[in-house]
């Protein structure tokens, strides 16, 4: 049964229908609550998502059930070492025509679709890797000189395998950059995993109900991505995001130029090579305005901020052989900043 | 679709509930300025209570070089302390954006009020502003003055009050009184011979300087003898060293003076007349002054000490070729290290009086030890007697310990213990006891003497 939409969204429309298609996915994903919020923030929030899980953890399985509640046009690619631009964007193809002419036609990729899954991404090489990167952030390919429009909404999540890292070529940072969020799948607690083998190994599927009719499914998503960034935000915490993207910045960095200004825990000055850039902040504030939304305020709070930081920042950061050596991690990072702008705060 | 008249209403209502949230954030402003004023002024009274306070009570606990000292410390820990009180209460000064974001804290408003005072003078606010006003109207009760901030006094009332507390408690202290070192009407004869007397400026600090005053002659010499003696090329950075310090004494000293109402401990006054005046032959006598405060002027002579023992600074010490008037006082035991003594070996002729007082005291005492015979007491009856005929003192000294039975019931009835006399010879370093013997007394003294005695 399609979700009732009026024309305009109203921030209690927007909470109800997010909830209602994280109780549809969840009929599916058991667990995952924190993923899975996450996820519908970046697509709301305009962005892409980058998975990171072991393999079985559904991160598949999730992006497809996404697919299906939304009821979006959805392609899966699965990267491998041979994987080649044009199998991702298309190419122009020799069809011979009515009158039987040939001539070179465009036949579009599996880029082509509103949900894009690019599974095991980091196993493609960085070319085909950089394919995407138009693709999600114009919401356009350009192919032998000619570029393609993109159908919005354009939802590209990609999943990386941690622990399977022979021959594979980790991301770019210019294309991790573009992802909005990291989300990271962990195993399932024995609760969850007992719920998963009860739902999995039955004679039925669960059935998902698309939310949206096909025909003005992607309208419907717009307008809810419209009403994201109608959300206000206060002075104060544009410039609290802004320090926490700062503050993750190392004040050794060549790339840092008024020192004095920034925010600089020793931890960062110690295991981070390059912080966050801009686009952290961004993030930080899409999904901020997205969890403002989901908690029905049209304003964005610092919790709201503080809550999608790990997300947001995380993967923007590069640490150095010392973090790696002495087990740090960026998440670890990131909640030093946060308390350290927190402690900063005048 | 809406008409503009509806539109037109619709924008009214929400300035009117805009204006209402407003105005409850001007309200929450108000009272946290109010008591950010409110700490900044009573912080600033009670330090400077306390300070006057502290000042009030060492004015009249300290010397004044103490207090000199003391003052401008207590002074500077006072401005340091207003001023940061005032920092404090600057900061605690709330703008309307700030007042909102204290609401949003204390109300968990999660920035609804801090976006709205952000963004109400913004002309585009998007199509969730009304939204944001209704929705944070909604919750005018949450950020009612009253319940973001409780207090109306601040917590600086608190220190306010102890600081008048201790202005209180410093209050009593008026009624002590520096007990005057000299009695004003005190009497003490010093006769002294100046040719014999070492002059030099008193040290920094020295608290016992004494003043002296007498004719212009007198003076003149003195000042002679103290410029000869302390040349003031050897020592001219120690001379106005000296004169600065003595001025900031005198200064705080008139600073506690005006505190508390009372005169400044005065040093010793001695009225000085010359002995080794051929002209002026009753002038041997150098004697404190009556009245203290007619003879401040003679500061710079009356810084004086007197180094040379037995320099013949001698407390009436009767000179066979003295033409003065009989002595007015009684000698006391020569030897006795107690009247001879103050006048020679004293550094300090302030601690003079002290001596004398005690000279007298000990001669009596060493009258009634040394042998009662001699008539040298405190009992002004037995001031005078037959001279004695033959010298005094013996090989030894006895202690004799009077003690008596106490009874102490059946139990210790029988356990009295009495004392035996102790007979001790000395040792060689010792000497016998020499009591000064008695001499004759004039009659016409005898009057005098022993109305000394009697006071």
């Amino acid at each position: 049964m399609n979700e009732v939409l009026t024309e305009t969204p109203t921030v209690a429309d927007f909470a109800r229908t997010f909830r209602r298609i994280q109780a549809e996915i969840h009929k599916v994903i058991i667990g995952h609550e924190q993923a899975v919020e996450e996820l519908l923030s970046a697509l709301f929030a305009g962005g892409h998502v980058l998975i990171e899980g072991v393999p079985g953890t559904g991160k598949t399985t999730l992006v497809k059930t996404l697919g299906l509640a939304l009821n979006l046009s959805f392609n899966r690619i699965q990267f491998t070492v041979d994987l080649m631009p044009a199998d991702i964007t298309g190419t122009r193809v020799i069809l011979s025509g009515e009158d039987g002419r040939r001539e070179f036609t465009f036949q579009p990729g599996p880029a082509f679709c509103h949900i894009l899954l690019g599974d095991e991404i980091n196993r493609a090489t960085p070319k085909t890797q950089s394919a995407l990167l138009e693709a999600m952030a114009e919401l356009q390919v350009t192919v032998s000189g000619t570029t393609y429009k993109l159908e919005p909404p354009y939802f590209v999540m990609a999943t990386l395998n941690p622990i399977e890292m022979e021959g594979t070529y980790p991301l770019p940072e210019a294309q991790l950059d573009r992802f909005l969020f990291k989300v990271r799948l962990n195993y399932p607690d024995e609760r969850e995993l007992t719920r998963i083998i009860s739902s999995t190994t039955g004679p039925e599927d669960a059935g998902i109900e698309p939310l949206f009719d096909i025909s003005d499914a992607p309208q419907r998503i717009e307008g809810l991505k419209r009403l994201v960034r109608d959300v206000m935000v206060a002075p104060e915490l544009e410039i609290y995001a802004a320090r926490l993207v700062r503050a993750t910045q190392p004040q050794n960095s060549r790339f840092v130029t008024d020192e004095a200004k920034g925010v600089h825990d020793e931890m960062v000055n110690r295991y981070v090579m390059f912080g966050s850039s801009p686009r952290g902040a961004q993030a930080l504030i899409l999904g901020a305005k997205v969890g403002a939304l989901l908690d029905g305020r049209a304003n964005i709070a610092r919790e709201d901020i503080d809550r999608i930081a790990i997300s947001g920042l995380a993967h923007r950061i590069m640490l150095n052989y010392a973090a790696h050596s002495d087990g740090i991690d960026a998440a670890h990072i990131v909640e030093r900043v946060i308390k350290s702008v927190r402690a900063a705060r005048v | 679709m809406s008409f503009p008249s509806q539109d037109r209403r619709a924008d009214e209502k929400l300035s009117e509930k805009l204006g209402l949230i407003l105005g409850r954030v001007g309200s929450v402003r108000l009272r946290l300025n109010s008591l950010a004023l409110q700490h900044a002024t009573l912080y600033t009274l009670a330090i400077a209570i306390a300070t006057a306070a502290a000042i009030y009570a060492t004015a009249y606990l300290l010397s004044p070089l103490a207090f000199l000292i003391f003052t401008p410390l207590i002074s500077l820990l006072a401005i340091l302390g207003i001023v940061s009180a005032i920092r404090a209460g600057w900061r605690m000064r709330a703008s309307a954006v700030r007042a909102a974001a204290i609401a949003d804290e204390r109300a968990e408003l999660k920035g609804r009020l801090s976006t709205i005072i952000a963004l109400a003078h913004k002309p585009n606010h998007g199509t969730l502003w009304s939204y944001l006003v209704e929705d944070t109207l909604g919750y005018r009760d949450e950020f009612a003055p009253a319940r973001i901030e409780r207090r109306r006094i601040s917590r600086a009332i608190y220190p306010f009050a102890g600081a008048i507390f201790l202005a209180l408690l410093a209050l009593p202290l008026s009624r002590l009184r520096h007990k005057p070192l000299i009695a004003p009407d005190a009497v003490s004869d010093l006769t002294v011979d100046l040719d014999d007397l070492h002059l030099r400026a008193a040290e920094p600090g020295d608290e016992s300087g004494m003043q002296v005053n007498a004719d212009p002659e007198t003076m003149r010499r003195l000042q002679d003898k103290l410029a000869r003696e302390n040349p003031t090329g050897s020592d001219a950075t120690g001379n106005s060293l000296n004169s600065l310090v003595n001025r900031a004494r005198d200064m705080a000293g008139h600073f506690q003076s005006k505190l508390t109402g009372q005169q400044p401990p005065s040093k010793q006054r001695l009225n000085l007349r010359l002995a080794d005046s051929g002209a002026n032959a009753q002038g041997d006598q150098i004697r404190r002054a009556p009245d203290a405060k007619k003879n401040r002027h003679g500061d710079v002579a009356g810084q004086f000490k007197q180094d040379q023992p037995h320099s013949g600074a001698e407390l009436n010490l009767p000179r066979q070729d003295d033409s003065r008037p009989p002595n007015k006082w009684p000698t006391p035991n020569r030897n006795g290290e107690n009247g001879t003594e103050l006048g020679s070996g004293k550094d300090n002729p302030s601690n003079q009086d002290a001596a004398i007082d005690r000279s007298i005291q000990q001669g009596g005492e060493n009258g009634s030890n040394g042998g009662e015979g001699h008539g040298i007491g405190a009992d002004p009856d037995s001031l005078f007697g037959a001279p004695a005929a033959s010298k005094l003192g013996t090989e030894g000294f006895e202690i004799a310990i009077e003690a008596r039975p106490i009874d102490h019931g059946a139990k210790g009835a029988g356990h009295a213990y009495v004392p035996p006399k102790v007979r001790t010879p000395l040792n060689l370093n010792q000497q016998p006891d020499e009591p000064v013997a008695r001499a004759a007394v004039p009659a016409e003294d005898r009057a005098t003497i022993k109305r000394v005695f009697e006071r």
